[in-house]
């Protein structure tokens, strides 16, 4: 299982029962599958950053789940077939995530390591992270 | 970045030029992603080409994260490719 985050755009003009229609479904696709939704938000309408289908206007939809590549492939097969749905990207989060972990608790240790040895003088610390 | 010399030949004007900080780093902003397009749009000038680092001054890994972000919001339609 991995955590993946699917961002689609919907037609601006589709009403908004279309919408939870598609988000039903693909609930549906991923909770079958063996998935869990983590959240699904819809961001609403914005500007598109440059022309699609001569649209300028999308409706944002982001669900983030926890899901296999099968589940996945589902869900962008269901959403490549959905006329209301003008694009769509999934991205693999869990790398991310573990990479901030990592940071954090290197921190965390260097906090630690910092308060222990009080030698260094407060002025140097700030440059010494400026540097880093 | 060149290194501040100490020396220069005569006749050759002086000026200091500021070392170029990672915004990254020093904000200490962890997570470079893609949806965050105010974050990003800093990084993306006019032409809407990704900003050099010999110009914005990011530090290599951040670049490397930061360059990725902005392919994936340009691919989801929050960040242009061109302008037109």
């Amino acid at each position: 299982m991995r955590n993946y985050e699917i961002m689609f755009i919907v037609n601006p003009n589709a009403v908004e029962d279309e919408i939870d229609k598609i988000n039903a479904q693909l609930e549906a696709v991923i909770t079958s599958g063996g998935g869990q939704i983590q959240k699904i938000e819809k961001m609403g309408k914005r500007r598109l950053a440059y022309e699609v289908d001569r649209l300028r206007e999308g409706y944002y939809v982001l669900f983030a789940t926890a899901a296999n590549g099968d589940i996945v492939k589902e869900c962008e097969r269901r959403l490549r077939v959905m006329d209301a749905v003008i694009k769509y990207i999934t991205v693999r989060v869990d790398d991310d995530v573990r990479r901030l972990e990592k940071i954090r608790k290197y921190r965390q240790k260097r906090a630690a390591r910092r308060g222990s040895g009080a030698a260094a003088s407060a002025s140097g610390q700030s440059i010494e992270e400026a540097m880093q | 970045m060149r290194s501040p010399r100490e020396k220069r030949p005569a006749g050759q004007k002086q000026y200091y030029r500021r070392k170029k900080v990672c915004k990254f780093c020093v904000e200490r902003i962890d997570s470079i992603n893609y949806k965050d397009v105010k974050l990003l749009s800093q990084f993306v000038p006019e032409r809407a080409k990704i900003m050099p680092r010999r110009i914005s001054g990011v530090c290599s890994p951040h670049q490397r994260l930061l360059s990725d972000a902005i392919k994936k919001a340009r691919n989801i339609a929050l960040l242009p490719f061109a302008t037109e």
